[in-house]
């Protein structure tokens, strides 16, 4: 029961980051002259527990024939979810450095913290009985997890092998087996705007899950901390961040089809038409269009395929993608989830509002950031909320 | 050595600190250090008092989590509740914050306010340094905590609830961050 300490994540933040010649926080890199006294920063995170009673379930709300509930709290900073074959929820964090693991048992669902002191392990996938957890910097690998849950003893450090970047900003990762068994994680640009080297940074990568036979399957996409595949055409999508400090409106953070290994969906120059001011011109028409817009900078983070039964015939095959939230914009946008529906040839037909409540307009407050959806066996759907260490879960009928 | 002195001012609190107002059991522990009503007289210790609560929390919990190293302190918040850190955070933000140190040297204030005006201080700590949520109050603070908690930002031995410290003081000489602690530690209250 005693959870595990690592003590490696000193080490990560012993060594010195690689910041390069920057003299500014990466978030308020390309901030304008004109916007310097703005006041706009990253909202702070919140790492304790939130008591039950203040969870705002009141505050829920999603269409007519679903409901919502309550399913599991007081897990400070609850992101990224992983389900396992016997039904656990493995979830992830950044600041708090933790993995925490959600199980029944008797009818009891618990939470337990399988590990810590991690520096941001926001990536977790499972497959064959194995839990791996993504760090900045760092990738461990608990072999047989749901039969020791109670003590996951030392995992297996992969670390060496995946040879990932150690820089801090954009380094969490979010992580998932694809359909050929490779392992896929994100490696997000480490500033706001910049020049980089294209082969390293912004890009979707995979591996063997030994970490070795590393492939770019996606370049030019900024920060993208949420992606799955289509069910049936197994092409991968996924989500992404645009930059700060460049409007309110502008850019859009997207929603990326990627047809075929390799492709470059134009980071730092484009999103989309949008051609950014603070880069050198180019024609955004040579790079692949996103296949969605998802708001100015609403923060779209994890998002499945819905491949249930649960749900009605509207919602099987679209894309469910929660929306963390702005901090970048004057108007607080996003703090949602959004569902995304295809037609048959997987073009976007709608992009609907989906979980709301958590966003008061009025008052330009927010009372949670839901990061992450995972669907469960039966086709329910959770969603996590980091804000307030908490997860629901969406039911259709019964 | 740190744990000894740790030892000893665990004993100190136990032995004569004299229960504050409405304070959590815990705050005597702090005391010791942190000195009576959250203002530090020991080197290097900065004071709490009148630090925003979000910043103070999310502090306790990185030493309680040992994303932010420091044994005294990781000892310190080992067994604390989320409950009695939130408690702990509330008192010492609702307490006054110090009055600024000795009167500054003046070529060496105006360095570091040109320095802070450049690296754009005032913008999350605010105009005044009183900081919000997550940000801290400089204004006030022990000169010599100010002077170590930027080396150790600066040489990456430590980190906020993101890297943005890390960021902002890259390249600054020593000269730079001791004008700058300078400049903040003696910036008066509410400029």
């Amino acid at each position: 029961m005693t959870p595990i300490r690592l003590a490696a994540a000193g080490l990560v933040l012993l060594s010195a980051p690689a910041f390069g010649q920057q003299q500014v926080p990466p978030w308020a890199q390309g901030r304008p002259d004109s916007m310097a006294q703005s006041t706009l920063a990253p909202h702070p995170p919140r790492l304790t527990v939130t008591p039950p009673g203040d969870v705002p379930m009141n505050r829920l709300r999603v269409p007519a024939g679903f409901r919502v509930a309550f399913w599991a709290h007081g897990m400070p900073g609850a992101r990224m979810m992983a389900l396992g074959d016997q039904g656990t929820v493995f979830v992830g964090t950044r600041v708090i450095g933790r993995v925490y693991a959600v199980s029944e048992q008797g009818g009891q669902r618990s939470h337990r913290i399988l590990a810590e002191g991690l520096t941001q392990p926001n990536g977790i996938a499972f497959k064959d009985g194995a839990l791996t957890v993504m760090a900045i910097n760092q990738v461990l690998r608990w072999d047989g997890i749901e039969g020791r849950l109670a003590d996951p003893g030392t995992p297996a450090d992969l670390t060496a092998a995946f040879n990932l970047p150690p820089d801090q900003h954009h380094g969490w990762k979010f992580t998932a087996f694809g359909p050929a068994g490779r392992l896929y994680t994100n490696i997000g640009v480490p500033c706001n705007i910049c020049t980089f080297d294209r082969d390293r940074f912004a890009l979707i990568v995979s591996f063997r899950p030994d970490g070795s036979d590393r492939r770019i399957e996606a370049r030019g996409i900024r920060n993208s901390v949420g992606f799955d595949w289509h069910p049936t055409t197994r092409e991968l999508w996924a989500t992404n961040n645009g930059r700060d400090w460049a409007g309110n409106d502008e850019p859009h953070d997207t929603l990326h089809r990627i047809r075929r290994s390799g492709e470059d969906h134009g980071f730092p120059w484009c999103v989309g038409m949008w051609a950014d001011p603070a880069m050198e011109r180019r024609q955004c028409s040579e790079f692949e269009q996103p296949a969605a817009s998802l708001g100015p900078h609403t923060a779209p983070l994890g998002m499945r395929f819905y491949t249930g039964t649960m749900f009605p015939q509207a919602y099987r095959g679209a894309i469910f993608v929660a929306r963390r939230g702005s901090w970048n914009r004057e108007t607080k946008i996003g703090y949602d989830v959004v569902v995304v529906k295809l037609d048959a040839q997987s073009n976007v037909t709608a992009v609907e509002p989906f979980l709301t409540g958590l966003l008061d307009e009025q008052a330009q407050q927010f009372h949670g950031r839901p990061v992450d959806v995972l669907q469960l066996r039966d086709g329910s759907l959770l969603v996590s909320d980091e804000q307030n260490g908490a997860i629901y879960r969406i039911t259709y009928g019964g | 050595m740190r744990r000894f002195r740790f030892g000893a001012a665990v004993l100190a609190a136990a032995l004569f600190c004299v229960p504050l107002a409405a304070a959590p059991e815990q705050a005597g522990l702090c005391a010791a250090c942190h000195g009576a009503r959250g203002v530090s007289a020991m080197a290097e210790v900065p004071s709490l008092a009148g630090q925003p609560e979000t910043f103070l929390t999310l502090q306790m919990i990185l030493f309680r989590e040992r994303i932010r190293r420091f044994e005294p302190m990781n000892a310190a918040m080992q067994s604390m509740q989320d409950a009695e850190v939130e408690a702990l955070a509330r008192f010492h933000a609702a307490l006054p914050p110090p009055a600024p140190g000795t009167a500054p040297e003046a070529e060496r204030a105006a360095r570091g306010r040109a320095l802070s005006a450049e690296h754009r201080c005032g913008v999350c700590h605010r105009a005044d340094y009183a900081g919000q949520a997550q940000v801290p109050r400089l204004s006030g603070q022990r000169e010599d905590y100010l002077l170590h908690a930027m080396r150790d930002y600066r040489a990456g031995r430590r980190q906020g609830t993101d890297t943005s410290m890390q960021a902002v003081l890259y390249g600054l000489s020593d000269r730079d961050l001791a004008d700058l602690a300078h400049y903040l530690a003696t910036v008066p209250l509410g400029r």
